[in-house]
């Protein structure tokens, strides 16, 4: 018994050396699920996509050594204000809403917003037209809100991840989607998406604000002049252009 | 399409080397927080049979507070307030901030959910122990530390034992809770290789089959114990 005893105080020992002294490589999170083209993670256990070279990119023209850390999507600005990661690169639109709890760089790009459903639907994005059906979007995203504030008479259903309300489109559980046009383009081309195509394109520049911009905690005043410096390095010397050839045959960067 | 053996061959590309290590840390972490979890456990039985009136009250709280909120919501609540309040506290103190990783993190919050679990479990099967024993230990000269060692545990170890496999199963699944904040362990494998290949029903299978394996292994293990423990009881049933 006095083994046991032993057993469990060393279990609990290890335990507290779990804990490090935090290193000073810059910390950084996309969220914890496959968002291509974006990001995404092989088998390989390693993370690839246009905004995971655009990251490296950053870094480097920062001089930093960044560190990937994992966080799911609705728990990533709280990891933020906890200093559990020092950066979301996550495809995180800059909005009105977010600025009151962390700040956020110069915009890295900017797509639209759309409305995914089946083919065969007659929806053009006007809220009369989806009246009474069911509007699937991602929890804490700016499409959820669009989707709160122009689909009053729809049921909208807030889903983890972006590919969850795919799934549901594909298996007929929801009427349509919205969310990010790029982010689309995968699933449309993939065999579950062959059921449907882009209705409308969304406006509304007060929820989707001007873009996508880089995470940082508000008092991190340096860090946010370094990550702005070196967006405008890699706009500047080409770097930025070159990722987005490899994935994309348009601008997006925006206007 | 790949076919399902080819998604779950063990290298790159296949995808049943992700699981497993899913698997491995979900076993690292149930392993480490039900460890924590008996520690506190034994100690809370202990302070609630024999502690005062203060030590008592304040374990009350602990056992009916953590049991009354969904571990969800604990997990939450620990892993991002917790873990800040802890670094806000330690700076305070003068001392560099800490970096709780993702496992210690999930051990220390599971372990202190179960610990609430485990301290009612012991001390309904210490109280089980009839008080004779004790005091013929008593009587022949072993200290309070010694009748416990010697006498308390192993008598009430059969007690214990059905109700602390039962914590251990539900631990083993309360691991998943933990891919909502982003760690690693076998659900959260699960959804990356589903959501990147698409094969949803193949990836959820294989990894119900993963938790039942725990899950069957864990039993035949905690039986072997019982019935270890149990020797020199008759039989029932």
């Amino acid at each position: 018994m006095k083994r046991m005893f032993g057993l469990l105080a060393g279990a609990v020992a290890a335990l507290a050396l779990g804990a490090n002294i935090a290193a000073a490589d810059l910390k950084i999170s996309f969220s914890a699920e496959n968002y291509p083209p974006f990001y995404e993670k092989g088998a390989d256990g390693k993370w690839t996509g246009w905004e995971v070279e655009i990251q490296q990119a950053i870094c480097a023209a920062m001089k930093e050594k960044c560190e990937i850390v994992d966080v799911a999507w609705d728990g990533i600005i709280p990891a933020l204000v906890a200093k559990k990661i020092d950066a979301i690169i996550a495809s995180m639109s800059i909005t009105e809403e977010r600025m009151q709890t962390i700040a956020f760089s110069d915009k890295y790009y900017n797509t639209p917003a759309v409305l995914v459903a089946p083919k065969k639907s007659a929806f053009d994005g006007k809220p009369e037209s989806l009246k009474g059906k069911i509007v699937g979007v991602q929890v804490s995203t700016t499409h959820a809100n669009y989707a709160e504030k122009y689909f009053k008479g729809s049921t909208v259903k807030t889903y983890q991840n972006f590919d969850d309300h795919n799934q549901d489109l594909a298996a007929g559980r929801v009427d349509a989607v919205v969310g990010d046009s790029l982010a689309f383009q995968d699933f449309l081309k993939s065999a579950g998406g062959a059921c449907c195509e882009v209705k409308a394109n969304l406006e509304d520049l007060a929820i989707f604000g001007p873009g996508v911009g880089v995470g940082i905690r508000k008092e991190d005043k340096d860090l946010l002049a370094k990550v702005n410096a070196a967006i405008k390095q890699i706009r500047a010397d080409g770097t930025y252009d070159k990722i987005s050839k490899k994935y994309f045959n348009f601008n997006i960067y925006g206007n | 399409m790949q076919s399902s053996l080819e998604l779950l061959a063990l290298w790159p590309p296949g995808w049943g080397m992700n699981l497993l290590r899913g698997l491995g840390s979900t076993v690292l972490i149930a392993l480490g927080a039900y460890a924590l979890g008996l520690a506190i456990g034994l100690a809370g039985a202990m302070g609630k049979i024999h502690g005062g009136r203060f030590l008592r009250g304040a374990l009350e709280i602990y056992t009916t507070l953590i049991r009354a909120i969904p571990e969800l919501v604990l997990i939450l609540l620990l892993y991002y307030a917790g873990t800040d309040a802890l670094n806000v506290l330690l700076e305070s103190l003068g001392f560099a901030r800490i970096d709780i990783s993702g496992l210690a993190a999930g051990i220390y919050v599971l372990g202190f959910v179960q610990g609430a679990y485990t301290t009612e479990v012991l001390r309904a099967a210490i109280l089980a122990v009839p008080a004779g024993q004790v005091e013929a230990a008593r009587a022949i000269g072993m200290t309070p530390g010694q009748a416990y060692r010697r006498i308390v545990i192993p008598a009430m170890l059969p007690f214990a034992l059905p109700g602390l496999a039962n914590l251990w199963l539900i631990l083993t699944k309360d691991t998943a809770l933990l891919a909502v904040v982003g760690f690693g362990e076998l659900a959260q494998a699960t959804r990356f290789a589903a959501s990147k290949t698409k094969a949803f029903f193949t990836f959820y299978m294989a990894a119900g089959a993963l938790y039942l394996a725990l899950s069957l292994a864990s039993s035949v293990l905690f039986s072997a114990l019982e019935r270890h423990f149990r020797r020199g009881q008759p039989a029932h049933g």
